[in-house]
């Protein structure tokens, strides 16, 4: 099919694509978004104000199809809207649990909000311990964006005067529950900031923006647009300038370069047809997510560009990093036993943060370099937690369940990868994705010193929950799947 | 508490989302005691359940342990929120549970049936607590009835699952959930961090 030129052709249209877009067309340029999947409709597709007996399993999923779920956010409050017919596969002894958001706008759909700034302790880290390069930006440099971004987006949080993350411009914090000041107070024994968390969720009216409801189900999508995610903030404001061309259903075989070696456009197939199409445009820019961005460019092959588009240095999908997640720590606070049910579930788990304390002073501190954050949780949720500590059944067992209700908590390590040259993506010389490309094919371990920061993790946050007069109930036997 | 609670149901209607009708035709007592969106409390106590997977002996045990499980003991219990059809319409849908279940069935009536020449159901309400007690408490562990431990621990998981997933089971929680929040709930307790001072319990 023969078309017209653009400017700008913009793969994906998410955090990266979508302030892309907007950005482009409010200068005036055309732009043209090639989008994998369908775009979603909030009211439909966001089933965060159902409850649990509005749904067919109840939340649990359909058992026939939960072991093809991606993790905990691919759920029945989510159906339909996790990518499941792309395919990628791992190299063996990798695992790599991938939950991609290929509808319109992608992961800012149901993303997990935390927004902190990166400080010089980042951007300078190789020349603090000696490990690895310096990001080629400095704090100084990226500041003012920073700023720019969180008047955009609005992000909530207070002045914290950390050395690990800047500080910014911020909204009121959500408030600290019951919860909150018990676990604060295990922290100030044992050293280590309990602080609001910063994320972008609105605690105010911002550009138009109505704030949050504090219905605590933002992983399932928000229908309110209280939270920042490309359909409600970027791609109105692209769509308003008469600039903006999207099409979804749109899976990119490969960027098209002309003679020399530019990008000249995309071709895609339609999901619906079966089509192959191209479109054409000055300009390409590739914001599919870090592995897919990898996949596509490694599979833009051409007599000038034999291993893929720009990579002449042989580095395209080499570095893959991740952080690892894991519940660090859990039990219950015998202070909330038997107290009234309280709302402590109204943000989705970013009321608050322990920000990163670790080889502050001094970078080799620790038994490992750099350092992680983590993420405490807990009180009445929608579920009660069962414990170990109800036995039985009866009136019994359901006042036990009742009394402990508000009781239980959590916590979860952040813990960024080091780069490693044994970490990276390319493709399966013999799987295809079902579209016609290779599959991606992911290489991934975690590094000793993500692990030791895990293992660090639980050391501290056990001796936090003691500390704030909780009962220990263990940790996670492993962190979660990298992904 | 801060933050002025919203009844969920009318934030619903406030945003028009009309709810998504359970697409299975079965559980009658459950959308009746749970009062679905609209449908309000006057609607008619359909006829009895027919249940998809047990069979009606299997699903009477079943009844009957939910009931034990989660009773109706001045609050509403299991029978009340309709858990067995719940848990019926669960293993229906999953073919990993399905050996486990009809098997600890099984092995729950033979156990009757060795100890007192009945099945289960038909023994006096003492003597199932005591069987199930058996089961149920480590202290009163019996060599030799693994499998019925591990059968009281899935029974007790769905029990719990079929409970908490209801308006009933939720309003005996008094769950947050139910509600909205118009601003972020700030905890009320001020001056006490630690939380060493609070009332006594009322639960």
């Amino acid at each position: 099919m023969a078309d017209q030129a653009y400017d700008v052709i913009v793969i994906g249209t998410g955090a990266g694509g979508g302030m892309t877009i907007k950005t482009l067309c409010e200068a005036g340029l055309k732009v043209c978004a090639v989008n994998a999947g369908r775009r979603l409709n909030p009211l439909k597709d966001f089933r965060n104000h159902r409850m649990p007996w509005d749904l067919k399993y109840r939340g649990f999923g359909d058992p026939r199809t939960r072991a093809q779920s991606y993790g905990y956010m691919d759920n029945e409050y989510t159906q339909g809207v996790w990518e499941h017919g792309i395919t990628y596969t791992t190299a063996p002894g990798s695992e790599w649990m991938w939950p991609r958001c290929y509808a319109v706008v992608g992961k800012t759909n149901f993303w997990g909000r935390s927004s902190a700034r990166f400080g010089d302790i980042d951007f300078r880290a190789a020349s603090r311990d000696g490990n690895d390069v310096d990001w080629p930006v400095t704090y100084n440099e990226i500041a003012p964006y920073y700023s720019r971004v969180e008047r955009m987006i609005g992000v909530a949080s207070t002045v914290q005067h950390r050395p690990s993350n800047p500080d910014g411009e911020y909204l009121p914090p959500m408030n600290f529950r019951c919860l909150d000041y018990i676990l604060k107070s295990g922290c100030d024994k044992a050293g280590v900031p309990y602080l609001p968390d910063r994320i972008a969720q609105l605690t105010a009216p911002l550009n138009g923006h109505p704030p949050c409801h504090f219905c605590g189900e933002c992983t399932t999508g928000c229908d309110t647009g209280s939270f920042f995610s490309s359909p409600y903030f970027f791609l109105p404001l692209a769509e308003k300038t008469g600039n903006f061309e999207l099409r979804t259903n749109a899976v990119v075989r490969q960027v098209l370069v002309d003679e020399e070696g530019p990008a000249r456009g995309v071709a895609y197939v339609d999901r619906e047809s079966g089509q192959e199409r191209e479109v054409y445009g000055k300009a390409v820019v590739v914001a599919a997510s870090c592995v897919a961005s990898a996949g596509i460019m490694l599979n833009s092959k051409s007599r000038h560009w034999p291993t893929g588009i720009a990579n002449s240095s042989g580095q395209l999908g080499r570095n893959l990093c991740d952080h690892l997640y894991g519940g660090s720590a859990r039990g219950y606070l015998p202070q909330l036993v038997g107290q009234p049910s309280f709302p402590d579930n109204v943000s989705d788990s970013t009321i608050a943060w322990m920000p990163r304390w670790q080889n502050l002073s001094d970078p080799h501190q620790e038994k490992f370099i750099r350092g992680y954050s983590v993420y405490p949780d807990g009180g009445c949720r929608d579920f009660p937690s069962i414990n170990g500590r109800m036995e039985g059944f009866g009136s019994d067992f359901k006042r036990a369940v009742k009394r402990y209700y508000p009781a239980p908590v959590d916590f979860t390590v952040q813990a960024p990868s080091l780069r490693s040259d044994t970490n990276y993506v390319d493709l399966d010389p013999e799987a295809q994705d079902g579209y016609g490309n290779a599959a991606v094919r992911i290489h991934f371990q975690w590094d000793p010193n993500t692990l030791a920061m895990w293992e660090h993790s639980k050391e501290v946050c056990r001796e936090v929950l003691k500390a704030a007069g909780g009962e220990y109930l263990g940790a996670s036997d492993q962190p979660e799947m990298p992904g | 508490m801060g933050g002025q609670g919203i009844e969920r149901r009318e934030m619903l209607r406030v945003m028009a989302l009309a709810a998504a009708a359970s697409g299975f035709p079965g559980l009658h007592r459950w959308t009746f005691a749970c009062g679905h969106l609209g449908s309000g409390a006057a609607a008619a106590r359909p006829a009895a359940y027919t249940p998809q997977f047990f069979t009606p002996a299997e699903y009477a045990t079943l009844e009957r342990l939910t009931d034990m499980i989660i009773p109706s003991d001045g609050t509403p219990g299991a029978q009340e929120a309709g858990v067995a059809e719940f848990i019926d319409f669960m293993v229906w849908s999953d073919p990993g549970i399905q050996y486990d279940f009809r098997y600890g069935l099984v092995w729950l009536d033979s156990r009757a049936d060795t100890l007192h020449g009945r099945p289960f159901r038909e023994l006096t309400p003492d003597r199932q607590m005591d069987l199930l007690g058996h089961l149920a408490y480590k202290a009163r562990f019996r060599p030799g009835e693994e499998d019925g431990q591990a059968f009281f621990r899935l029974a007790r998981e769905y029990t719990v699952m079929g409970f908490y997933t209801t308006r009933i089971g939720m309003e005996q929680l008094d769950a947050p959930g139910l509600r909205f929040y118009t601003e972020s709930p700030s905890c009320p307790h001020h001056g006490d961090p630690e939380h060493r001072h609070l009332p006594a319990p009322q639960v």
